[in-house]
């Protein structure tokens, strides 16, 4: 006969193994991939994952989070990651690697890596997609688009630019072509700190990030500024007057990265998911509307709106598309957002 | 055979309370102080010094500890009429007074936040009637200005100053009132000598949660404050997140935590102090 002491333990123990569910038998769990939240999530769900259930059977997690979050819990218990494949902007993939939380990718074995575009191919994980930076802007009150970064220095443009600190890869990436534009480099943004010193007139909102930037367009705070490609196309589709435009000097790129997870229990799936994620299959339909995104894949023809409004053709891509040298940011970052805080803020 | 005493008794019944706290808060924060003493060649106070020794970082630390008494002050000054008048206003009054200062409470604060910046943005509600009105021209900047995260933060706070100070008001012997002008004493002497120290509870209590709340208010400070505007909060998850640099957060932190330790006592120690007069 239980007594009320027996009863009592049972149900403690119930309750720390719902809370830890981890205490039982080291169980197999679903393959966990990180995702961004936003756009890239709903892209993912409903192009990847398919993609990958059909090649494999197995079923999977997406927990989309920002690349620091997925470093930090990924640190937080290395030997056993919550998350077996991670998605990052250029700078956190560096960190990622430099403190030895990926797995290089097998490239031998890749049935897709050698199709990729060079910039993409990379052995500690490649690109699956490209991230695309150029000038936004609200047709309904700037009459002629704009077509030059130095366009925001205009007069007219007085409390109408808007921009985001160097938090972001957005406004770090602006920094450092700003930086280009006036004769610096990624190793000198002396020129770019100048120039955003004289650009202050005319700003109208330094947004604490790319997402708070995306929202001001919507309420008339800022009407011209530097902007992520995919960002303005979900603030167009919700009928928000707001155009994407490449600037003559280039539309900055970022390569997002894919990456497996040190010591992630689900190697094979993981390498099986990224695998779907480069190929040509999935690109072509994830660069479908109204996803948008940027192919990483030679194999993938350029078509649609990125065709039309980012470049035609892989020879296109590499003439209008500018790539920053993210080893040599990575090494100055802190110094810059501190110099941001003292000197802009 | 001893008596049970009945204290005993009551301690017992903390102990689970006391476990969660010692595992969730104390930990951590031990967690929290061990980091902080990580720099790249060992264990050191390096991180403390660098933030203590620069002008800048003290300055941000300054100006949110100021931003918190501005926030305050304007909450006093604007909740205390609001709880006297439920006090002492007529019976129908008391449940629209008490539904308005929860409303804030039930909406999330990204919400309450986000229509702060509809109402202070450039075509917001306050610049469309100044327009609309003939007296600007060209919409003034609001968003983004340090007087825009006060005027925000206060109302997103305001329940918590509005809560105490009517429970201490309402405590309160109306006859007190009548006794002082039966002695001569005007309205406002009234107040200052009755009213006022005999609600001197509520307000330390009231001035102490908001003070807290306001300062470390994360969302409001940076979505009404934008990226140019740099408080503590902000500060830390600067290091934490975009630049990884867990030591000086986790040493930022600390420091932050010490220096709000120490306006806090300073409230405790006013809330003696007139417990003491009264």
């Amino acid at each position: 006969m239980p007594t009320r002491r027996t009863l009592m333990t049972s149900a403690l123990a119930l309750g720390a193994m719902h809370l830890f569910p981890r205490l039982g038998a080291a169980q197999a769990r679903l393959l966990v991939f990180a995702t961004f939240t936003g756009s890239w999530e709903e892209a993912h769900k409903d192009v990847l994952v398919p993609a990958f259930r059909k090649a494999t059977g197995a079923d999977m997690v997406l927990d989309p989070m920002l690349s620091v979050d997925q470093i930090a819990k990924v640190k937080a218990s290395l030997s056993n990651p919550p998350i077996d494949v991670m998605l990052h902007d250029p700078g956190p993939a560096l960190v990622a690697i430099d403190q030895g939380l990926v797995e290089p990718y097998p490239v031998a074995e890749s049935k897709h890596y050698a199709d990729l575009i060079t910039e993409a191919q990379i052995p500690t994980g490649p690109a699956p997609f490209f991230q695309v930076v150029g000038l936004t802007y609200n047709p309904d009150r700037v009459k002629t688009p704009p077509t030059s970064w130095a366009d925001l220095w205009k007069p007219e443009y007085k409390g109408r630019v808007g921009i985001t600190n160097l938090n972001s890869t957005l406004g770090t990436g602006f920094l450092v072509e700003i930086a280009r534009m006036h004769g610096g480099s990624e190793a000198n943004v002396d020129a770019g700190f100048q120039a955003i010193k004289a650009l202050k007139p005319n700003i109208a909102a330094v947004a604490a990030n790319p997402g708070q930037l995306a929202t001001l367009y919507q309420q008339g705070q800022v009407e011209i500024g530097p902007g992520n490609f995919n960002a303005i196309q979900i603030l167009k589709a919700r009928g928000v007057p707001v155009e994407f435009v490449s600037p003559k000097e280039g539309a900055i790129a970022f390569k997002t990265t894919i990456h497996i997870v040190k010591n992630s229990p689900n190697k094979e799936l993981a390498f099986k998911l990224i695998e779907a994620a480069l190929s040509p299959e999935v690109q072509a339909k994830l660069m479908g509307s109204p996803y948008l995104i940027v192919p990483t894949n030679s194999k993938v023809k350029m078509t649609g709106e990125v065709a039309k409004v980012l470049a035609s053709s892989v020879e296109d891509l590499k003439k209008k598309f500018v790539f920053q040298d993210w080893t040599t940011i990575n090494k100055q970052r802190a110094s810059w957002i501190e110099r941001f805080n003292r000197e802009i803020a | 055979m001893a008596t049970r005493s009945i204290a005993a008794y009551e301690l017992k019944l903390a102990v689970p309370l006391a476990g969660f706290f010692v595992l969730f808060f104390i930990a951590p924060l031990l967690i929290l102080f061990y980091v902080s003493l990580q720099t790249d060649t060992g264990t050191s106070l390096a991180q403390y010094a660098r933030f203590l020794l620069d002008p800048f970082s003290l300055g941000v630390l300054g100006r949110t500890l100021w931003l918190g008494v501005e926030v305050t002050a304007l909450c006093l000054l604007l909740g205390f009429p609001l709880a006297w008048a439920y006090v002492r206003g007529p019976r129908w009054l008391q449940p629209v007074l008490i539904l308005v200062v929860l409303l804030p409470l039930l909406t999330s604060v990204v919400v309450r936040t986000f229509a702060w910046i509809v109402i202070l943005g450039r075509q917001g509600i306050v610049n469309s009637a100044l327009v609309s009105l003939g007296l600007i021209d060209t919409p003034l900047r609001l968003l983004y200005t340090e007087g825009g995260v006060i005027v925000a933060l206060a109302q997103v706070q305001m329940p918590l100053m509005v809560l105490p100070l009517i429970t201490a008001l309402s405590r309160i012997d109306p006859n007190m009132d009548d006794a002082s002008a039966a002695l001569g004493a005007g309205a406002w002497r009234g107040f200052w000598r009755i009213t006022v120290p005999l609600s001197l509870p509520g307000i330390i209590a009231g001035c102490m949660l908001t003070y807290a709340a306001a300062i470390t208010a994360f969302i409001t400070q940076s979505l009404v404050g934008g990226g140019q505007m740099l408080f503590m909060p902000m500060y830390i998850y600067q290091q934490a997140t975009a630049l990884q640099n867990w030591p000086f957060a986790a040493a930022i932190s600390i420091v932050f935590l010490a220096a709000v330790l120490a306006v806090v006592s300073v409230f405790n120690a006013l809330g003696r102090l007139s417990r003491a007069h009264a």
